[in-house]
């Protein structure tokens, strides 16, 4: 056996030529996929983290009505019975973000535009996506601050400035006027593209007052001790609240749209490494076919000298067996350098 | 006593539309101890003969008894069982294994008896100095010559311990210098050693070292002489 092993061994580096193309050729089919899979699922993996950062949170508490019809009438009212809800989980929260928030025109002289008006608590916000560092210019909002912030995206296409003021006009809380006059206080840099061109960060006061609507929030971002333990935090919320009233929804559930997209577009990546695994197999096969063809006159030998048949065939089944395994150690080498180069320059340059 | 007998071995070749008669009744017995040269031109049965009593193939008609075993019964697979452990055998090319050693070539028969490993390699080497490559024991064939090849093919060949070995056309692919030099070789271990030695050739200049002479024409026995 050991002699049928080094047989099979150096009859692989026979031809040296050969099988170094065919090793490199498929390691380098197999980085190629690699690295557009792990770039592909790196950005969807970006692309959720910053939505749940900025958009969603990891939970929220909303009026039950307020998924299928998010407006201002449908908000929430933070009374005792959610404050009491939180308490009785204080141990599985780490902190909760109070939100309110609703489109707006917002309006310079000459210049008018719908927008997307977030009342918020500064700490908290901060807490959740470092909002106070993406800070380009101005101050950044205080907890009863009066002043707006603005993200840099609608600061261009409005041409306003730290200092400068914008008139904002929207429907509050049962049909009342939202009406007033605000300062730019600050620019941020918005990461979510679909976020920087329309949004503006008010303090929550200010932006309940604008609204009219006293005590009230659109959502209750709810920050679970252990991320990973989201669905179970939210599955005792929704015990300890009515639900006739109340709904806690996940992230999971708020993205919903965009992870079946985000699916369904990996699925086809999928079918395309598929297509290249089953290319790479058939490429291996002609090789190993070509090897053995190549030797025939060498198996005929054998067999006359005495050799088994069946022993002839374990040799060559090593022979078929060492070059995919082979390649599949060279592989799995080259992916764990990749993936660690690949994520240890990401962290780099993304945090 | 008789090592090799054939009688009225015939084969015949119609697996194209012209059917071949390579071999025609051919009577023959082989003594041990014999040095004997098949001799004849190109396509009068040499290789053919060869195979038959090497049970590399099947006569169409005939009988092959080697030691009191008739051959031609056998199963394919007690067959080869039965080659590994009777019948040395020197081919014309494609001797040997191109990744292995001359010594691990002629120990890999050895493998493939089972051989005691430790045995093996001494007498790997003893075989590897009777032929006169000691000095050539790690070398891959690509490394050889091709006298010194068949020189290896030879010593593979006596590893096994078998009652006979077929040599076919050994000399065929090698200058004059090596050819007498292999066929030396041969007829040293078949006087010192008593190997019983069958080898064809069409090559004038080598029959002169048999001790027995064979002729084949049109796949009949034309003559038989020993010296
Ligand atoms: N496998 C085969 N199929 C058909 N005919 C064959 C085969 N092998 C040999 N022959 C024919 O049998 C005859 C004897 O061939 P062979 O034994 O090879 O002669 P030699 O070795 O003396 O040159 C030739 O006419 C040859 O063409
Ligand atoms: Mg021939």
């Amino acid at each position: 056996m050991k002699m049928l092993i080094t047989l099979a061994w150096r009859n692989l580096w026979r031809n040296k030529k050969r099988s170094l193309i065919t090793i490199s050729s498929v390691l380098f089919a197999v980085l190629l996929a690699i690295i557009f899979d792990s770039l592909e699922r790196g950005s969807y993996e970006r692309m959720i983290d910053s939505m749940v950062k900025y958009s969603t949170g990891y939970i929220q508490i909303q009026d039950v009505l307020y998924e299928d019809e998010p407006s201002i009438d449908n908000s929430l009212l933070f009374d005792q019975e959610v404050e009491n809800l939180l308490e009785a989980h204080a141990g599985q929260i780490d902190y909760y973000v109070p939100r309110i928030q609703n489109f707006a025109l917002a309006a310079t002289e000459d210049l008018t535009r719908g927008t997307f008006v977030m009342g918020i608590d500064p700490e908290f916000e901060s807490k959740l996506n470092d909002l106070r560092d993406d800070l380009l210019e101005g101050g950044f909002l205080t907890p009863n601050d009066q002043d707006i912030l603005l993200a840099n995206g609608l600061a261009e296409i409005m041409g306003v400035g730290v200092g400068d003021s914008l008139v904002l006009l929207g429907q509050g809380f049962q049909g009342s006027t939202a009406a007033g006059i605000y300062r730019v206080k600050g620019i941020v840099n918005l990461r979510v593209p679909e976020m920087s061109n329309n949004t503006i960060y008010m303090s929550l006061p200010a932006a309940q007052w604008f609204y009219m609507a006293d005590n009230r929030l659109t959502a209750l971002i709810v920050m679970p001790s252990n991320p990973k333990h989201t669905n179970a935090l939210a599955r005792d919320l929704r015990a300890g609240i009515d639900q006739e009233w109340y709904a806690v929804l996940t992230w999971e559930q708020m993205l919903k749209d965009l992870l079946a997209l985000m699916k369904f577009d990996m699925a086809g990546s999928m079918v395309m490494m598929g297509i290249l695994y089953i290319v790479i197999t058939f490429g291996l096969f002609g090789t190993i076919l070509t090897m053995m063809i190549e030797r025939q006159r060498e198996f005929g030998m054998l067999i006359s000298l005495g050799m088994k048949r069946s022993r002839l065939a374990i040799m060559v089944f090593l022979e078929s067996f060492f070059l995919p395994l082979l390649l599949a150690w060279s592989t799995l080498c080259l992916c764990r350098y990749t993936n660690a180069y690949m994520s240890w320059e990401c962290s780099w340059r993304w945090v | 006593m008789t090592i090799i007998k054939t009688e009225k071995l015939t084969k015949v070749y119609d697996d194209n539309s012209l059917p071949v008669r390579a071999l025609n009744k051919v009577d023959l017995e082989f003594e041990p101890g014999e040095f004997t040269a098949i001799v004849g031109p190109s396509g009068s049965g040499k290789t053919t003969f060869l195979n038959m009593i090497g049970g590399l193939d099947k006569p169409t008609e005939g009988k092959i008894i080697i030691d009191g075993t008739e051959i031609s019964k056998l199963s394919d697979s007690k067959l080869i069982d039965f080659r590994l452990h009777n019948i040395g055998f020197v081919f014309q090319a494609y001797n040997l294994l191109p990744v292995l050693t001359a010594k691990e070539n002629v120990s890999f028969i050895m493998l493939l008896q089972k051989t005691d490993p430790k045995k093996m390699e001494a007498r790997a080497m003893e075989l590897l100095k009777q032929v006169g490559l000691e000095d050539k024991v790690d070398v891959r064939p690509s490394k050889l010559s091709g006298g010194q090849q068949q020189r290896v093919a030879v010593a593979r060949a006596l590893a096994s311990k078998p009652k006979f070995i077929l040599a076919d056309e050994p000399t065929a692919n090698l200058d004059t210098e090596s050819a007498f030099n292999l066929l030396d070789i041969m007829a040293r271990l078949n006087k010192e050693e008593n190997v019983t030695l069958i080898f064809s050739t069409h090559d004038q200049r080598v029959i002169e070292r048999a001790r027995r002479v064979v002729t084949l024409v049109d796949g009949a026995v034309a003559k038989d002489e020993r010296r």
